[in-house]
């Protein structure tokens, strides 16, 4: 499945970031390391479920998760790597992929990401910027219903 | 492609202001088509045709109640629409969430 060419105006571009308390360095080999990442990926996870990861770093490369409560119930996110820049002293690290992702019903699409990992005052913004949503109504509209508890977790986060 | 003609119908649905002023109201709870004209100062016949578009959208349905037509939101169709828009947003909380208390637990114990 290929991107929409219309992606360039009147999308949705999906933006998260957050300051972790670690180097850019770590960050990165904690985001992109398949073990580490399993190690992440469910360590909030109350009930134990399915995860599988799968990396392969490097340019054409796939990084693959498999998560869900049951068998049945699986979603999937394979990510093709297009430019990949570790973090260095004087540079922030970057991570350009095309994601396609699929839900346990069958659906699927295809968007492009950018994630940086950027030096700060007490450790890394990570920052995730998602592009090839097919509508800004259709943003808005989650944004003002889906994501307010997202907002109130980020919040929560900054005032903690 | 039957799934791009769901979700263009469900652009389409969703790219009004009005229509998603909708969804918000019926996310709290079903309401009459006159309920929902109210604070749009809207006529009744103006507000079927947005409901109307919603239905054939999936978004919401519709059953004659008494005299009125009830309002609910269609959350199948809702919950598909979710499961690939939010299915990111969720993954990324996921993502930043798992890496925040692994840095976190990491710097606890010391290393």
């Amino acid at each position: 499945m290929t991107t929409s060419p219309a992606t360039d105006e009147g999308t949705i571009e999906l933006r998260l970031s957050r300051v972790l308390p670690a180097t850019p360095e770590a960050v990165f080999d904690a985001y992109t390391d398949a073990e580490k990442q399993k190690i992440w990926f469910s360590i909030l996870d109350e009930t134990p479920g399915i995860v599988e990861i799968e990396v392969d770093l490097r340019v054409g490369g796939t990084q693959t998760a498999v998560w869900g409560r049951d068998r049945d119930s699986l979603f999937r996110e394979t990510q093709t790597f297009r430019v990949i820049e570790p973090p260095t002293a004087d540079r922030p690290g970057r991570l350009v992929t095309e994601s396609s992702g699929s839900s346990p019903d069958g659906m699927t699409m295809t968007t492009d990401i950018v994630v940086t990992f950027e030096a700060v005052d007490g450790g890394t913004l990570m920052t995730v910027v998602q592009k090839g949503f097919p509508s800004v109504e259709v943003r808005d509209f989650f944004a003002s219903m889906a994501w307010v508890g997202a907002l109130d977790r980020i919040e929560a986060y900054l005032t903690r | 492609m039957v799934q791009q003609e769901v979700l263009d119908r469900l652009y389409s649905a969703l790219a009004d202001s009005t229509r998603r002023d909708i969804l918000v109201r019926l996310g709290q709870g079903p309401a009459t088509i006159g309920e929902l004209a109210d604070p749009h100062q809207m006529s009744l016949t103006g507000m079927k045709k947005h409901v109307q578009v919603l239905e054939d959208a999936g978004l919401v349905s519709t059953e004659k109640v008494g005299r009125a037509r009830q309002c609910r939101l269609g959350a199948e169709r809702l919950d598909d629409a979710m499961a690939w828009i939010t299915f990111y947003q969720r993954l990324w909380e996921r993502r930043l969430d798992g890496l925040d208390a692994y840095f976190t637990l990491e710097r606890g114990t010391g290393e």
